[in-house]
């Protein structure tokens, strides 16, 4: 219920508007709307890459065990385009993130919002934003 | 008796120095070099830049490294030895990864130069690879991120065009044999022509992580005479169609008839559509042609949709981009209606071939949401995709290439109707969709399109002509507003985690329907 919540309020603000820009697929042929999911977790590996980047990061679940987590963002190209350097986000760093799961039920999601803890947003918008 | 002898002297010596000069090569016309033209490199620098025994699929050839062999660190050497025994799983070309520089130079393969005095622009039949060279003193925008091509900043020392290439990542080989090198390579490379038909290429590779001093490659690159344009070779798109992962569609591809269902095909449909007027205050070049140079981009609008579309999962309403017919719904046959709508379904999502990382084909080049840079050097508009796909616009040719070669990509003829650019296209393959939700392009289509220069970009329309899919010729239309900045690069398959996903649910939706049987 919560979930579906976060990703009601997100939808309203449009903050799902298509996507990663870059898009070289059918975002709905591989990630489910009717699967949002929210994590939090620390980050083991960002891959800055096109056609989309990828955020690792472990994720504790409720009986304690980690699962690692692949998250896909936005083209590196699209990112570097508004300033963004992979430091921006060193491993260990604790992230939030929202986004939906992939269909073939892997660890995997696209995400469309990425929090630090103290609530700045990271790769959306202009780096400088956040720099500052 | 003394003169005589200085003379004789003189002569040989003169001979000598003539081929140096190069007196007889074509330049632009202010005396520059004019590298433009169909090159491939004559070597055997491919299989290994080092002397090599034959092994198979390798033939046998000697060092074109100055002094013979590279001067390794001896753990580098090492790790080249491991790559060269290891090669067939190893080497990124077998994956039909971006080859990088200079691997790219001595590949058999040819390729095209195009010169402009702010750009030099190399585009290879392997794969669409391509370099953009920036040319007139452009600092470099992007510095620090690395890319498998490297960027590239030219200039001219005298006769020579010398290009400095940094930012090359660590993935690539630079032959067959694992020879490599490091992030902080910096690779200079120099191309003199020696006459109308040689350019000698060198290229001084520094990386003193890797190597114990300089070295440099030297072989020639020799003008092709036997073509007027480069052929398509996609290397991944072979291995796939070769080995079952992308799939043959009868009724679309080459040589696929006309569906003896179909409504008969009006050719004649919305042949008078006006043209938007074209401002006076558009750039021109020297000589009043339009300029179109520079950097574009659409935002993917229609990559989503052609039609007008109501709320669909995450995309939200559009108008469309379809101006003829003026009810902006696409003309289809039925059967390729049914089609498009199918190909919406999740498990359809594997067949798109941009999923795949295979070029967009056209007209979607110009809509995927990523930029693409237009060059207009002499005789040609040369399309760099920052996908990592090109296309070059004939200016002078007046004919297609016969029926049977069908290229992805096409085959593009320009020519201008005033301060118009009006681009003939034929030859597809049939294999692209002409967008992500799955819009339906078939061999049979002919393309013409439209660059109308505005102030601060032009207009694109494309009316495409598809008597196997549609019932008559249908006209899309969209801004193209220019752009600040410089092309990256976008290493698609290289990178490529989404096909395996696409794959599972196709799979998955497979074995369903094979247990409902």
């Amino acid at each position: 219920m919560k979930l579906q919540g976060i990703a009601r309020l997100l939808l309203l603000s449009c903050i799902f508007y298509p996507v990663s820009g870059f898009s070289h697929h059918s975002f709905s042929a591989e990630f489910d709307i009717e699967q949002p999911i929210a994590l939090t977790g620390k980050v083991t590996r960002m891959q800055w890459s096109n056609p989309h980047g990828w955020i690792y990061i472990d994720v504790e679940n409720d009986d304690g065990s980690v699962t690692n987590w692949a998250l896909e963002t936005s083209a590196a190209n699209n990112l570097i385009r508004r300033g963004w350097k992979r430091e921006d986000l060193p491993a260990g760093t604790t992230i939030v993130v929202e986004g939906f799961r992939a269909r073939n039920g892997t660890p995997t999601a696209n995400i469309r919002g990425i929090q630090l803890e103290d609530g700045r947003r990271l790769f959306s918008g202009n780096a400088e934003e956040l720099r500052n | 008796m003394k003169v005589r002898q200085f003379l004789i002297c003189l002569v040989p010596l003169l001979a000598g120095a003539l081929p140096a000069m190069a007196q007889d090569i074509p330049r632009t016309a202010d005396g520059t070099p004019f590298l433009q033209g169909i090159w491939q490199a004559q070597t055997r620098a491919a299989f290994s830049l080092e002397d090599h025994v034959a092994r198979h699929n390798m033939q046998a050839g000697l060092s074109v490294v100055a002094g013979g062999s590279i001067p390794y660190q001896d753990w580098a050497r090492e790790k080249q030895q491991a790559n060269f025994a290891n090669r067939a799983e190893l080497d990124p070309l077998n994956k039909c990864y971006l080859p990088g520089v200079p691997r790219i130079m001595a590949m058999p393969w040819p390729f095209q130069i195009f010169q402009t005095p702010e750009h030099v622009a190399i585009t290879f039949e392997w794969t669409q690879v391509y370099r953009l060279i920036y040319a007139g003193g452009q600092e470099q925008m992007y510095p620090g991120f690395e890319h498998w091509m490297g960027d590239s900043r030219g200039h001219w020392e005298g006769d020579t065009f010398v290009v400095v290439v940094r930012d090359s990542n660590d993935r690539s080989w630079m032959d067959a044999a694992g020879n490599f090198h490091s992030i902080g390579a910096v690779i200079t490379e120099r191309y003199t022509m020696e006459d109308a038909d040689t350019i000698r290429y060198e290229a001084t590779i520094d990386d003193p992580e890797v190597f114990t001093e300089s070295w440099t490659i030297s072989y020639p690159l020799v003008r092709q005479t036997d073509m007027d344009r480069l052929l398509e070779y996609q290397c991944q798109a072979e291995v796939e169609e070769a080995n079952g992962a992308f799939e043959r569609v009868d009724n679309l591809w080459y040589p696929a008839p006309i569906p003896e269902e179909n409504i008969p095909f009006d050719a004649s449909a919305g042949a008078d559509l006006p043209l938007p007027a074209v401002p006076a205050d558009i750039p021109r070049h020297a000589d009043g042609t339009p300029d179109l140079t520079g950097l574009y981009t659409q935002g993917g609008i229609a990559n989503y949709g052609l039609e007008k579309r109501e709320n669909l999962a995450l995309f939200p309403p559009a108008n469309g981009v379809i101006i003829d017919p003026v009810d902006g719904v696409l003309p289809y046959q039925r059967w390729a209606r049914a089609e498009m709508l199918e190909r919406r379904e999740p498990w359809r999502g594997y067949d798109d071939p941009t999923a795949h990382c295979f070029v967009a084909g056209i007209p979607r080049s110009h809509y995927v949401p990523s930029p693409y840079m237009i060059l207009q050097p002499p005789g040609y508009t040369v399309v760099l995709h920052e996908r990592m796909s090109y296309r070059v616009i004939d200016m002078n040719r007046r004919e297609h290439l016969p029926d049977s070669i069908r290229l992805w990509m096409g085959d593009a003829l320009g020519h201008w109707e005033g301060d118009v650019l009006v681009i003939e296209s034929a030859n597809y393959n049939g294999k692209a969709w002409q967008n992500e939700l799955g819009d339906v392009t078939s061999h049979a289509q002919t393309v013409r399109e439209y660059y109308i220069p505005q102030a601060d970009g032009f207009v694109y329309r494309a009316t495409v002509s598809d008597p196997i899919a549609y019932s008559r010729p249908w006209t899309m239309q969209m801004p193209m507003p220019r752009q600040d900045g410089e092309l990256l690069e976008v290493a698609c398959l290289e990178d490529n985690n989404d096909l395996e996903h696409l794959r599972d649910v196709r799979d998955e939706h497979r074995a369903t329907l094979s247990e409902e049987q």
